[in-house]
């Protein structure tokens, strides 16, 4: 058991008093051991050092919330409207990107005519197979190929190869860092 | 208490109950893709995150950066808040993970000159420059309870939320934290004697 110094106000030593003072001053000591916090009152009421860190224990609260905030620079509002704003910019431009393969696509949709002629040329593309075919066995002379297919198959080479060009650039877009985006 | 004071400085004017509506809209229009209610958001919140940021770092600079890094943070994490829930304890736990996260990967631990470097300018727009020295001197463990329950106005129960620690656990450590400031502004007082 805890030796109570007789001499000390309140029966308290100071040490031990100081270590109470936050518990005291928030109530927290009255409500768990009213026995100490009575002591604590009667240390405090003589021992004018204690009373001083008392006194400067239920000041501190009021000083913190009283600490004003410092005025922001005038700058940070814009900076953090920029650092978020690139990623809807770049998704936008990402977007961009598929101009080319949207304008092959419409021209292929225009040649073929819908449903219809992507069947006829469905089924041409069978017979010239056959064509070809019989060409490689020796068996018939060379296909003549319509100029408009040559076309169509550029179109189509030119479409895979950019579809795949843009895909490959998209993969690698990740959201960029914040410190990629300040240094941009 | 806390809660609604916590809610008040994201108000202009108004009473607080019409404050928090009108920050919990701007977060809902914000969360769908409204730069504006997120910027009005940000206005209202900066000063108290730049002051959070800076009471915490004590360099300019730094809490510029930091309070950018914690806008950017919220604005990427809007679509995980629960509009059902308060908005402030959310955002000072998020504005808290960001700030230790900042701490511990960007800053090192500035010397006693530095600190007094930086406190040079700031002692200029504090008008209590010696709690603010002293509250520079104490260990961030103890510093951010400090700052989120008196400076960002959070209650005990948020505190401890966003720390993710109990609430004797912030208890304890609010009692520890003002033992030593208040210890640190008797050796202050003394040696300005």
């Amino acid at each position: 058991m805890t030796k109570v110094p007789a001499d000390q106000p309140g029966g308290l030593a100071c040490v031990r008093a100081r270590v109470l003072i936050e518990s005291y001053v928030d109530g927290d000591l009255a409500a768990t051991d009213p026995d100490l916090a009575s002591r604590m009152k009667l240390h405090l009421a003589g021992c004018e050092d204690c009373r001083r860190q008392h006194e400067q224990a239920v000041s501190l609260p009021f000083r913190l919330k009283a600490l004003r905030a410092p005025v922001p620079p005038a700058s940070l509002l814009g900076n953090v409207m920029n650092a978020v704003r690139p990623a809807r910019v770049e998704s936008r431009r990402a977007w961009t990107l598929l101009i080319p393969e949207a304008a092959l696509v419409a021209f292929i949709v225009w040649y073929l005519s819908g449903l219809e002629g992507l069947a006829s040329v469905a089924s041409g593309t069978v017979s010239d197979l056959q064509v070809l075919l019989n060409w490689g066995v020796g068996a018939a002379q060379p296909p003549s190929i319509p100029v408009a297919d040559v076309f169509l198959l550029a179109a189509l080479i030119a479409l895979a190869i950019t579809a795949a060009y843009h895909l490959s650039i998209l993969s690698r877009m990740g959201a960029p860092s914040l410190r990629e985006r300040r240094r941009a | 208490m806390h809660a609604q004071a916590a809610a008040g400085p994201l108000a202009m004017s108004g009473p607080p109950d019409v404050a928090v509506i009108k920050a919990g809209q701007l977060v809902r229009q914000a969360t769908g893709g409204d730069l504006e209610a997120f910027e009005e958001l940000v206005r209202r919140l900066q000063r108290q995150v730049y002051g959070f940021a800076f009471q915490h770092l004590r360099d300019f600079a730094e809490a510029q950066d930091l309070t950018q890094e914690i806008f950017v943070k919220l604005y990427r994490n809007l679509a995980r808040f629960d509009s059902s829930r308060p908005f402030e304890p959310w955002f000072w736990k998020l504005a808290t993970n960001t700030t230790i996260n900042y701490r511990r990967k960007r800053v090192p631990a500035p010397t006693d000159q530095e600190l007094d470097q930086a406190a040079e300018p700031a002692g200029k727009s504090q008008h209590d420059p010696t709690l603010v020295d002293a509250l520079a001197q104490l260990d961030p463990a103890y510093r951010l309870p400090i700052l989120l329950h008196y400076y960002a106005d959070l209650s005990l129960e948020q505190v401890a939320a966003s720390l993710g620690v109990t609430l004797p656990a912030v208890k304890s450590r609010l009692h520890r934290a003002r033992a030593i400031l208040r210890n640190s502004l008797a050796e202050l007082d003394e040696s300005s004697r």
